[in-house]
């Protein structure tokens, strides 16, 4: 197996070690493909039901989160200031049992603040976002 | 550097260079085609921190509204008037879920949103998943969604 000594050179290694390079790409590939379908992120919103029975038991005890125009919130119709509705709802939601609320948002209000509102909820411990009928 | 004495010489690595050429490739295509998905949709989702991870599966449902209030399905234009019969044909159906993914734009009237949420829930839908983009650098207070934080393998 001994080599005889070389004549030109030829067995100087100059090729550059690149497996380490290969182990990095195929993990950056890897690492790519599996963050993409993943990172969705969404809240979900119960719709109405299409068909209402009628109106047998009024749930008085609801909370409806109202997002009005000019950034302005209410809970069960009482104003509140934006920086205290996530308090606010916390103060309602510790001691309940049920984590449901409604978010009902004017028609004029930007999508964006709506889903604020929703996210506020969500931070607050409530488990079920509902969207009252139109 | 040096000559090597004991069979040394003899070189067993496979040449790996085209597969590094194919690597970096296929990364390269990645990188391009990503952005591209969402080409000809313009909507740029709402932020938000206390949100539900919902890992895309197959069969998933996407009603998009862009900026202008017009829907697109599953990333295809649709005509607006068009939009209730196709959602029904979807979810007037036996089907494992009645969750509809629902990307809007932020900017949009929350007036066109609601259009739109009580088109689907005339059509089956029961639940709409509103998507959110994480707002960086927070973390959902929730913390069941911390739990299902990306996983492979994760529902």
């Amino acid at each position: 197996m001994s080599m005889s000594a070389p004549t030109g050179g030829s067995n100087l290694n100059n090729d550059m070690n690149v497996t380490p390079m290969i182990d990095v790409l195929l993990v950056l590939l890897i690492i790519f493909m599996m963050i993409i379908p993943m990172s969705r992120k969404a809240l979900d919103a119960q719709l109405p039901d299409p068909t209402p029975q009628p109106a047998s038991q009024v749930n008085t005890d609801q909370i409806v989160l109202e997002v009005l125009p000019d950034d302005k919130y209410a809970v069960n119709k009482e104003p509140v200031e934006k920086k205290e509705v996530l308090a606010r709802l916390k103060a309602i939601f510790d001691p309940r049992p049920e984590k449901i609320i409604f978010v009902k948002g004017d028609t004029t209000v930007a999508y964006g603040n709506v889903i604020w509102a929703m996210d506020q909820a969500r931070g607050a411990g409530v488990k079920v976002i509902g969207i009252p009928p139109k | 550097m040096g000559m090597s004495v004991s069979g040394g010489g003899v070189k067993a690595e496979p040449n790996v260079t085209p597969m590094i050429d194919v690597m970096l490739v296929l990364l390269i295509i990645f990188m391009i085609t990503i952005p591209q998905i969402n080409a000809g949709f313009k909507a740029v989702p709402p932020e938000g921190q206390n949100l539900k991870p919902h890992p895309e599966e197959e069969g998933d449902q996407v009603l998009g509204i862009d900026d202008q209030g017009r829907y697109y399905l599953n990333k295809k234009p649709i005509r607006n008037e068009d939009a209730a019969t196709l959602v029904g044909q979807i979810y007037l159906t036996e089907r494992p879920d009645y969750i509809m993914y629902v990307k809007a734009h932020k900017d949009l009237a929350y007036l066109k949103v609601i259009d739109a949420l009580d088109m689907l829930s005339r059509n089956g839908v029961r639940v709409a998943a509103l998507i959110t983009e994480q707002t960086p650098n927070t973390e959902s207070l929730v913390e069941s969604d911390r739990l299902l934080a990306p996983k492979s393998g994760g529902k």
